[in-house]
């Protein structure tokens, strides 16, 4: 899977969306819970404002200097005997990766969770290799098994499908043969996956955040499915999105207390794994190899720009968690493994206008992305300033458009023009108006009136009325 | 106390009787009211839509036209916001930003003006029935101001006001992403009207015209019986 | 590398920067948590948040820290067991432990038999090196002697908490993992056992890794 899901236009994606009723079931009640726990664990700090300033200080300061940490920690993985690569591209990133699984003559590749493998299409380049991948985190690992579904969340992948389903999809995949509670389908993917992990040639890993100074990586899940991956096959590739990196243990351990908040309401999740180079002298378990992969892709070209904040990204979801847009639409109609406000904000940049152009106006601004955002990611700042990239920059935006906001940018500089214009509006729309309410409006009030009744405008307006009741 | 009221575009020409009720509502509290009629609108429209450099003219008119006020009252949250967040636009543009700094300094939205400033928060109002109140998020989030509207609403004997479910979920309304998002922008409304249902209210209220021309709008199509509201009209009941 | 890092900088509208000093940072909300807390207040806190983690928490003594171990292993449907070879199990009386049957000592020179042995095992028992009472976490430092496995493998797993690891949340297990100095290949922070929303958001307990989980408290060391 890459960033894009191919599933169409953006509007079909939405109406598929809109009609999905079981998925927006299960969003809104994911939304509800998700938000609830979030609200709850950063109440109990009592000072949740200062830790968001901590995060965005740490994240900033991090993207300042981001060269120096991660030579740093180039040269501490190093150190501890293990490989780094510099990837520019995901073709670079895939290459090596297809590389050190080829000299190993691995063919089972065990892996857990992670963004920046499904945004540079990873598991496709090793299948090509004729690997068999395995996805280990539960939610991943019912997608891969029905054939491919695309992730609608970033932290609950497979929010979308209900328990029938799955339970459906195991019996024709997986000869399952017991009911669809929750327990049970757990219970047969864990068998199911525990040999896998036994048998597995290589482990594959996203990042969560690296550590500059003691060349380690930092992994979290509920799950304990990273920790398998690390612990049993005997080369360990973990792949990091550039920018997944702090100075010390004590950012880490920072951005990982927002992070389980953020994105599950927990004070910590149930695993939090630091892994440093391969395996050391004498020991047993843990990887004998450990690659680091450092993939852009992208990423560099958004730093330097008003965009640069959008980096300090931890992939907690909790924008994502309040978005109402989100939740009336679901993850696929997106068309990008990134979905939600983050999702709108960076798949563009990502993966360029042309596939992501609505993206930036699938919102209302209502700024609940930028209020939840643990790190302070100005969300809705930043669509507004896709928004300005279309028009200025692209020239995208449709010519009736541009011509209106011509026309608004004339009327409302000018009073004159603006009395003028308000005063005729009556007229105008009188064709149109029935017991002052316009039911069935012309040109752009028709995608309104479609939905809902539009006031027609009053024949005495605020102003005439206070000049008349003698008001300077 | 000499207020000048930047009433809104929406206000000038939909919603008359909200501009109304604002002039009377301050002038029972000792307010003189001045009302610049250079005024237009606060360019929300254009900026957040992208176009920056045309809202920048209709805000560079806004700054010039409401220079002199001592306090600038304005009877949308949204509205108010656009106004603070003038300096961040203006940044960088010597004279402009500094310019965009005093008028936003001294912009209040009307509940906020009313508590904070006037420091009223019975104004004396009467209205039977049961209430519920839709915080609009730019106000909320952006301006902040969260207490205000039920502080006053808490006072206004007769009515009852009941928590609306989900009140943080936006309206569907975001200008013209209710226009250009349709689709979406109705299933939001919708869900805000079935939440409005659930508490069984006979008055929505709200403090930003484009919301409530949004929810209204919308409750006028599906013919329901809900009446709504601007805070201001409620406040103005007696 | 190079190409790489220089695209970064240049980007930022600079050269490439081969030293940063770590700032001061403006805030530290994270040292106000439990700040001057006693040992007692911490073992409160930590046992407040077991009952949110699906995790049993026993109190004990060190006089009396056998028996409270054979009965979670007991309660827990006994063994095979794995534990680490630790000197911390004699230190608190536990050799009687080794001598068991049904128990296997991690030998790092038997090679992968130890991963089998923790993979058949019922039960895995490891001491906490730092415990963190805000989340509820065992923070354990990994070696040859003491397997990642023990802890993920077997069904069950019991950590056994001497009171006196017991810090207020993981700032001080952090600063602690960085003065000591060398970094261990693996450290775990554990907080209950494997668990899942993946499904409707159902939480299921007990996915890849423990089942269940006990932390038993010295509290007298």
């Amino acid at each position: 899977m890459a960033l894009k899901i191919n599933m169409g236009e953006f509007h079909e994606r939405v109406e598929k969306g809109i009609h999905n009723t079981f998925m927006r079931g299960a969003v809104a009640g994911a939304q509800e819970r998700l938000r609830t726990r979030r609200l709850e664990a950063a109440e109990e700090l009592g000072n949740w404002e200062e830790w968001r300033a901590l995060g965005e200080e740490i994240r900033q300061h991090t993207l300042e200097n981001l060269d120096y940490y991660l030579m740093q920690l180039s040269e501490n993985v190093k150190k501890r005997g293990g490989h780094v690569f510099f990837a520019q591209t995901a073709e670079e990133a895939n290459d090596y990766i297809c590389r050190v699984v080829a000299s190993k003559q691995a063919k089972k590749i065990v892996k857990s969770k992670s963004m920046v493998t499904e945004e540079i299409h990873m598991n496709a380049a090793l299948e090509k290799l004729g690997c068999e991948v395995i996805e280990t985190d539960l939610g991943e690992y019912i997608l891969q098994v029905d054939d491919h579904d695309p992730p609608s969340h970033i932290v609950a992948p497979a929010l979308h499908k209900n328990k029938e389903q799955i339970r459906d999809v195991f019996k024709e995949k997986l000869a399952y043969t017991k009911t669809e509670k929750p327990e049970e389908l757990a219970l047969h993917a864990r068998h199911m996956l525990r040999h896998e992990y036994m048998t597995a040639d290589v482990g594959i890993t996203g990042c969560n955040f690296a550590i500059a100074e003691s060349g380690s990586i930092t992994l979290v899940t509920n799950e304990g499915n990273a920790d398998l991956v690390t612990a049993l096959p005997k080369t360990q590739i973990t792949v990091m999105g550039m920018e997944r990196i702090v100075p010390t243990f004590e950012e880490m351990e920072v951005l990982v207390s927002l992070l389980t908040r953020s994105a599950v309401g927990q004070k910590l999740t149930s695993y939090i794994t630091v892994l440093t180079g391969p395996r050391e002298e004498g020991e047993v378990d843990g990887p004998e190899e450990f690659h680091l992969v450092i993939v852009d892709n992208g990423r560099s070209d958004i730093l330097g720009t008003e965009f640069q904040s959008v980096l300090q990204c931890i992939r907690c979801a909790a924008c994502v968690n309040v978005c109402p847009v989100y939740r009336h639409i679901g993850g696929h109609s997106y068309g990008s493994i990134y979905s939600g406000p983050i999702g709108a904000v960076l798949s563009p940049l990502l993966g360029g206008y042309d596939d992501y152009k609505e993206l930036p106006y699938a919102s209302t601004l209502c700024a609940a992305c930028t209020e939840a955002c643990p790190v302070k990611i100005p969300l809705h700042e930043l669509l507004l300033k896709h928004r300005q990239t279309i028009v200025e920059r692209e020239g995208k935006a449709p010519i009736s458009e541009k011509l209106a906001m011509k026309a608004f940018g004339l009327g409302a500089a000018s009073s004159l023009l603006y009395k003028l214009g308000s005063k005729i509006a009556p007229t105008a729309v009188n064709p149109f108006t029935t017991n002052d309410r316009i039911s069935k409006g012309p040109g752009p009030l028709k995608a309104w009136t479609d939905i809902r009744e539009f006031p027609a405008p009053e024949k005495e307006r605020f102003r005439d009325w206070l000049k008349q009741r003698g008001n300077e | 106390m000499n207020v000048t009221l930047f009433v809104t575009c929406l206000v000038d020409l939909f919603h008359v009787n909200v501009g109304k009720a604002t002039v009377e509502l301050l002038e029972r509290l000792g307010c003189t009211i001045h009302f610049p009629e250079g005024q237009t609108c606060c360019g929300q429209p254009a900026y957040n839509s992208g176009y920056v450099k045309e809202a920048k003219e209709a805000m560079k008119h806004m700054i010039r036209t409401f220079e002199h006020a001592e306090y600038i009252v304005t009877p949308s949250g949204s509205c108010a916001t656009m106004f603070k967040e003038y300096p961040h636009i203006f940044q960088g543009d010597g004279e402009w930003e500094e310019r965009a700094q005093r008028l936003a300094d001294k912009t209040y939205e009307l509940t906020q003006f009313i508590v904070d400033v006037l420091k009223v928060e019975d104004v004396g109002a009467r209205l039977e029935g049961k209430a519920t109140y839709h915080t609009s998020c730019h106000m909320t989030r952006l301006l902040g101001v969260k207490d205000a509207p039920f502080t006053l609403l808490q006072h206004v004997k007769g009515l009852e006001v009941v928590p609306l479910p989900n009140a943080h979920n936006c309206c569907g309304f975001g200008g013209t992403f209710s226009v250009k998002m349709g689709p979406i922008s109705e299933q939001m409304v919708d869900e805000k009207i079935q939440c409005i249902e659930q508490v069984e209210a006979d008055y929505l209220i709200g403090a930003d015209c484009g919301c409530l021309m949004n929810i209204g709008g919308r409750i006028e199509r599906k013919g329901k019986p809900i009446r709504v509201m601007h805070i201001a009209e409620v406040l103005n009941c007696r | 590398m190079e190409a790489f890092l220089q695209r970064i900088a240049s980007r930022l509208g600079r050269d490439v920067r081969t030293s940063v000093e770590r700032p001061k940072w403006k805030h530290a909300p994270q040292h106000t948590v439990f700040q001057g807390y006693s040992q007692d207040e911490l073992l409160d806190e930590l046992k407040k948040q077991c009952t949110r983690i699906h995790t049993t928490l026993v109190e004990t003594t060190a006089g009396r820290l056998v028996d409270a171990i054979d009965d979670v292993i007991a309660a827990h449907g006994g063994g095979p067991i794995v534990v680490a070879n630790d000197e911390r199990y004699e230190q608190f009386g536990l050799s009687s432990l080794f001598t068991r049957e049904d128990v296997h000592v991690w030998d790092h020179t038997l090679g992968r038999a130890n991963i089998e042995a923790a993979e058949r095992a019922n039960i895995g028992i490891t001491f906490s090196d730092i415990t963190l009472a805000e989340s509820g976490t065992v923070v354990l430092l990994n070696n040859r002697d003491q397997g990642r496995t023990i802890s993920f493998l077997p069904k069950t797993y019991v950590a056994i908490i001497p009171r006196s690891t017991i810090v207020p949340r993981m700032t001080q297990a952090a600063r602690t993992i960085r003065e000591r100095g060398h970094v261990p290949s693996c450290i775990n922070f554990i907080t209950g056992p494997s668990n899942s929303a993946d499904i409707e958001m159902n939480l299921v307990v007990g996915v890849h890794g423990p089942v269940k989980a006990t932390y038993i408290v010295i509290t007298d060391r």
